[in-house]
């Protein structure tokens, strides 16, 4: 680059101005929201854990959305925390322990809530804001129980408020291009026979925080929780999460359910707290899980595995059809179809739509009258997908939710879809406990 | 004692500490570098949905919102453009200028199409002081951080000892030790191009390749208290990474001027010769 070319430079005092202001205007979201108007949703975050941070970082990225109520029974630590990033943000709101105060003082100020507890708490939570009129956007899983999930989809329909579960692929740009254009549309897999999915996680020490920071025994209990170590870690305890097969494959098996556009017929699973101590890990560590799913197309069978101690491969789904190869991952970049060169037809004209991206290895141009450049052996093509998305993974799932709000568009993820993967992921831990197969009826599914 | 190791931001992340209790070293150790892992998805340009990413998109007149995080780092680097006349630059040389920030909105707005940001040169050491914020809060007080030997963050040292013991060498396995140092509650950036052409010139837009090495250190608070200037919570080590980087690349003439302005910034430069800037540093530099 030309060192004349160059723009010029900052002036050094206007920049002392510019940094002097940014060191004290972290505080007001004023102008932004005085821009959004009466297009504002006011939203109450209940829970500023782990989880409800990660919805925050996206809500920031959306415009017109205030929150203005949390609620974190962590006062020591979360409350605080999430509190003070509130601010950061420029989101005045109030700050609450108790669910229920929460709701009674602010319920005629908010417009929606986003429920991120532990999922034991899920139900309850979600069931008071549709009751208090609320629109929920809860964390899946919908809940721990098949009874609490179902309550939830009850106050739903009940109470005539939108209920979106946060199974955040189902408004993934990618995924959603894929299933429509590529699997729908074009069917460019053929006939899908099996699916496969997994999610390795590398070993990790339970979570730990400084002792001073501790809650005291009586709103422990109050809350449910034996002591603060079983608090932080609550997704390995039976009655308050369902170990690693809901928190990560869910999400995943979710993406079975969805695509393969069928419900399962039956699961057959193997798991056990093989690594770590039973006494911290009541729920498995390790599962696989094989499910069987009648489709129009005919049988699929679909594997899955989540481990806990070698993080290897990381998390991916792929489906396999007669004509062709998908691999698909929430992970950005990780998005590539394979053609069976001997059973499938030509996809360019795939390519030319745009529906497609051209082959990473295509043939080298030749010489007239050459019919092959040789060369260092070529592997077989690969079609990556032209959809990229650039936003937070939660952002469109989020936005999706407050769009329906504002009305205009479905929900991606109803309480209904959210209840036929509860169904789906809790009889794998069922089929684990059964050391056997686990058959699904309809009923099962309906409510 | 305790030692442990994280891998993130294509580098090994490392703490030695000592605590009453090596279990409660561990414990802040993992949480620390749970919180390395959750900035790298911010800060990371190979990240497709990172904010830098993002901002590394953007068309002219389009914009941006980005996390607390990030608006840290580019209100950091700003002010670290300013201060060594641009030869600290995220932008190398594709117009940082042409961004925007307004801090009160958390908006990144681009002037002009093309701006790509890297924030190999800070991101970092806005880790480490990030780690640092963790093992405090667990009340870990004797600790030495680093990131690839690059950027590192002296706490308080070993019980009984002056400071953790550190050396400059010369790049290569066997280079010749250049200077020994004793750390404690200081920043120490080094930068170097013994691993190719990395750092970009972006007065030039030609890679470095006149000098070997810069290192730059200063107690922790004069650099902590540099970068709150531009709104920055403490980042000592950033800021130590932002100077080395840039002395990789300002004339030797406004090294000097710059650490005989700023009391106890101290640089050290291997080129043809070795050349160390004392400045005003109150540090021992045995």
């Amino acid at each position: 680059m030309d060192h004349n070319k160059r723009s010029p430079r900052i002036d050094r005092r206007d920049f002392l101005k510019t940094t002097a202001a940014a060191g004290l205007a972290l505080g007001s979201r004023s102008l932004v929201s005085a821009a959004g108007g009466t297009n504002d949703l006011r939203v109450a975050l209940i829970g500023g854990g782990n989880q409800g941070m990660v919805l925050l970082e996206s809500c920031q990225k959306i415009p017109n959305i205030r929150i203005t109520a949390l609620c974190d029974i962590w006062e020591e630590y979360r409350q605080k925390y999430a509190s003070g990033r509130l601010r950061t943000y420029g989101y005045e709101h109030n700050a609450y322990t108790d669910i229920h105060e929460m709701l009674d003082k602010e319920k005629d100020r908010l417009d929606a809530a986003i429920v991120a507890t532990p999922d034991f708490w899920h139900a309850d939570h979600a069931v008071a804001c549709l009751n208090a009129g609320l629109h929920v956007y809860c964390e899946k899983e919908m809940s721990n129980t098949l009874p609490n999930a179902r309550r939830i989809v009850v106050a739903a329909r009940e109470s005539g408020k939108l209920l979106q579960v946060g199974h955040q692929r189902r408004s993934n740009p990618r995924y959603r291009f894929t299933y429509q254009k590529l699997l729908r549309e074009n069917r460019l897999l053929g006939r899908i026979t099996t699916a496969t999915g997994q999610w390795n996680r590398s070993r990790q020490d339970p979570l730990t925080m400084p002792a001073r920071y501790n809650m005291p025994p009586e709103r422990l209990e109050k809350y449910g929780f034996r002591s603060m170590e079983q608090f932080l870690n609550w997704r390995w305890y039976r009655g308050l999460g369902g170990g690693p097969i809901v928190d990560l494959g869910s999400h995943q098996i979710d993406i079975f359910n969805w695509f393969l556009g069928a419900r399962p017929a039956s699961v057959m699973a193997s798991g056990g707290t093989d690594y770590y101590s039973k006494d911290t890990h009541e729920w498995y560590d390790s599962v696989m899980a094989v499910f069987e799913y009648p489709t129009p197309d005919g049988t699929v069978r679909a594997s899955y595995q989540t481990i806990t101690t070698n993080g290897f491969g990381g998390y991916f789904e792929l489906f396999l059809g007669d004509q062709g190869s998908l691999e698909i991952s929430e992970s950005s970049g990780r998005g590539k179809l394979y053609r069976d060169i001997a059973n499938a037809p030509d996809w360019g004209s795939i390519v030319k739509q745009g529906l497609l991206r051209e082959p990473e290895e295509a043939p080298r141009t030749q010489a007239p009258g050459v019919v092959l450049d040789v060369r260092e052996t070529a592997p077989p093509p690969s079609y990556a997908l032209p959809v990229q998305s650039t936003k937070l993974y939660h952002q469109p799932h989020l936005e999706n939710f407050f769009d329906a709000i504002r009305g205009g568009v479905e929900l991606n993820c109803t309480a209904e879809d959210g209840y036929e993967t509860a169904v789906t992921v809790l009889k794998v831990n069922e089929a684990v406990e059964r050391a056997g197969r686990v058959l699904f009826t309809p009923s099962d599914f309906e409510i | 004692m305790f030692h442990v190791q994280h891998a993130a931001m294509a580098t090994v992340f490392e703490i030695r500490g000592e605590c009453r209790d090596p279990d409660v070293g561990r414990q802040a150790a993992r949480a620390a570098f749970a919180v390395v892992d959750r900035l790298e998805q911010t800060l990371s340009r190979f990240i497709e949905n990172s904010d830098i990413s993002r901002i590394n998109h953007l068309a002219a007149g389009e914009s941006t919102i980005v996390g607390y995080e990030t608006l840290q780092c580019l209100q950091l680097a700003r002010l670290m453009y300013g201060q060594t006349a641009a030869a600290f630059d995220i932008s190398l040389g594709t117009g940082f200028e042409n961004l925007e920030i307004v801090p009160e909105e958390f908006r990144v707005v681009a002037r002009a199409a093309g701006v790509r940001l890297d924030l190999g040169a800070i991101g970092k050491g806005y880790a480490v002081d990030r780690m640092a914020d963790v093992l405090e809060d667990w009340e870990v007080s004797r600790a030495l951080i680093h990131a690839g030997a690059s950027s590192v963050l002296a706490l308080d040292p070993k019980a009984g000892e002056e400071g953790w013991p550190l050396t400059l060498s010369e790049p290569g396995h066997n280079g010749r030790v250049l200077a020994k140092l004793s750390a404690r509650q200081c920043a120490l950036g080094a930068s170097g191009i013994s691993k190719g052409d990395h750092i970009v010139n972006g007065l030039v837009g030609e890679p470095v390749r006149s000098r070997t090495a810069a290192w730059v250190w200063a107690p922790r608070r004069v650099l902590a208290d540099l970068g709150r200037r531009a709104g920055v919570d403490a980042s000592a080590a950033a800021v130590a990474d932002a100077l080395s980087t840039a002395f990789m690349i300002s004339s030797i003439d406004a090294i000097e001027a710059y650490c005989q302005s700023h009391d106890g910034i101290e640089a050290w430069i291997l080129a043809d010769t070795f050349l160390h800037f004392p400045g005003t540093s109150p540090l021992n530099t045995g």
